[in-house]
């Protein structure tokens, strides 16, 4: 996923299903970080994507499927790093 | 169109509470959560699990298909009664046109009227070349049409696309005027782009991964092969003493972005058959000639 193609907030909403309100929220609570103003990257629409789903499927907190947005991502790293080194 | 046991997807009975159904939905959320599951097809399966629980956790839903599916078999050809949903108020608009199977929006396609004049978002899959020769595609999307009684169904729409070369996994191709009229002026569709996988080649980012076999005499001594790219063909040089797994990194060579991705070539050493007598002869020489142990030092 690259990180240097920007979407804007817009197109994010469109995108994943989700409000402008439910972004701002996360926005301000630090659980989604925006590239620059108003802009995100495409790893931005697979994170948020992700948090929806937890929290859908789980009834899971806001809070909670952002931990495991954060692990998710964790891993996904660390799994390229093994596929590049190998 | 085939009939789906919703209440089987979920392996639930069909006396199941509300409670059991989310907690059978859950459990299998978790195991074919696409992001740690195992199982080959969780993909697939995790779709069915989701049409299965958005129809039986909404009471208006679940009583709909309960009268509908009186009698009927998994698998079995379906036909819903002309008007069969008169009666049925559905109070919810959550259907997200296009993911659910066509069962799903045969039954529920009346939920399907999205937010006019909105921006409408569709994935397109594009082969990998396509982003090196930026061609112009047709695109099918299927979207939901409202008839004359408000009842809804998916329609094919073929679009013209241009490809813009560099495309890359997940960038958005927006197309003005392309998305829902809203009486006066309509949305934009918004198209996500992802590559189908490739028996060859795999991007990553801007970067383009193949595979590359080499004779093992290529590996050792070196030499100059031809790879074929979607660009078309490229001279590579393999340095001597180049083993299996190793990758080579030409720059500028991926993804015709600004700036290009790189073309990453991970060697495999392919070994002529031992079938053939000549190579048997060469490989029985060379156990005899060369003091070589692979696993020296391991």
């Amino acid at each position: 996923m690259s990180d240097d193609v920007l979407i804007t907030l817009e197109e994010l909403t469109v995108v994943c299903s989700v409000s402008r309100e439910w972004v701002r929220e996360r926005l301000e609570e630090g659980l989604l970080t925006a590239a620059t103003e108003g802009r995100f990257t495409l790893r931005a629409v697979r994170r948020v994507r992700r948090m929806r789903e937890l929290e859908r499927d789980f009834d899971a907190a806001p809070e909670l499927a952002a931990l495991v947005a954060d692990l998710l991502e964790e891993l996904e790293a660390l799994r390229a790093r093994l596929g590049r080194e190998a | 169109m085939e009939y789906k046991d919703y209440y089987g997807t979920l392996g639930v009975q069909r006396e199941a509470s509300a409670d059991e159904i989310r907690k059978a939905f859950r459990r299998l959320a978790r195991k074919y959560h696409p992001d740690v599951s195992k199982e080959p097809d969780a993909e697939a399966r995790m779709k069915e699990v989701n049409e299965a629980y958005a129809v039986l956790s909404d009471a208006e839903k679940r009583a709909a298909y309960d009268q509908l599916g009186q009698g009927y078999r998994p698998g079995e050809e379906f036909r819903p009664p002309p008007d069969w949903d008169a009666g049925f108020e559905f109070s919810h608009r959550d259907f997200q046109g296009g993911d659910f199977s066509d069962f799903f929006a045969e039954l529920f396609g009346r939920m399907g009227a999205q937010a006019h004049g909105r921006d409408h978002y569709a994935k397109v899959l594009l082969d990998v070349e396509d982003a090196f020769t930026g061609p112009t595609r047709q695109v099918a999307l299927r979207v939901p049409k409202a008839d004359a009684h408000g009842r809804v169904a998916l329609e094919t729409r073929t679009l013209n696309v241009r490809i813009p070369v560099g495309v890359r996994e997940g960038q958005l191709i927006r197309l003005a005027g392309q998305g829902a009229a809203a009486g006066g002026k309509p949305g934009d569709l918004l198209l996500e782009v992802h590559f189908r996988p490739h028996g060859r080649f795999r991007v990553d980012g801007r970067d383009l991964h193949v595979d590359l076999p080499v004779a093992p005499w290529e590996a050792a001594l070196g030499a100059v092969v031809p790879v074929a790219l979607p660009a078309g063909e490229l001279k590579v040089r393999i340095p001597a003493g180049a083993q299996g797994g190793r990758v080579l990194r030409v720059r500028g060579k991926g993804i015709p972005a600004d700036p290009p991705g790189d073309l990453l070539l991970a060697i495999r050493v392919v070994l002529p058959s031992a079938e053939d007598e000549k190579a048997r002869a060469l490989y029985e020489q060379m156990a005899r000639d060369l003091a070589f142990d692979p696993r020296a030092g391991s």
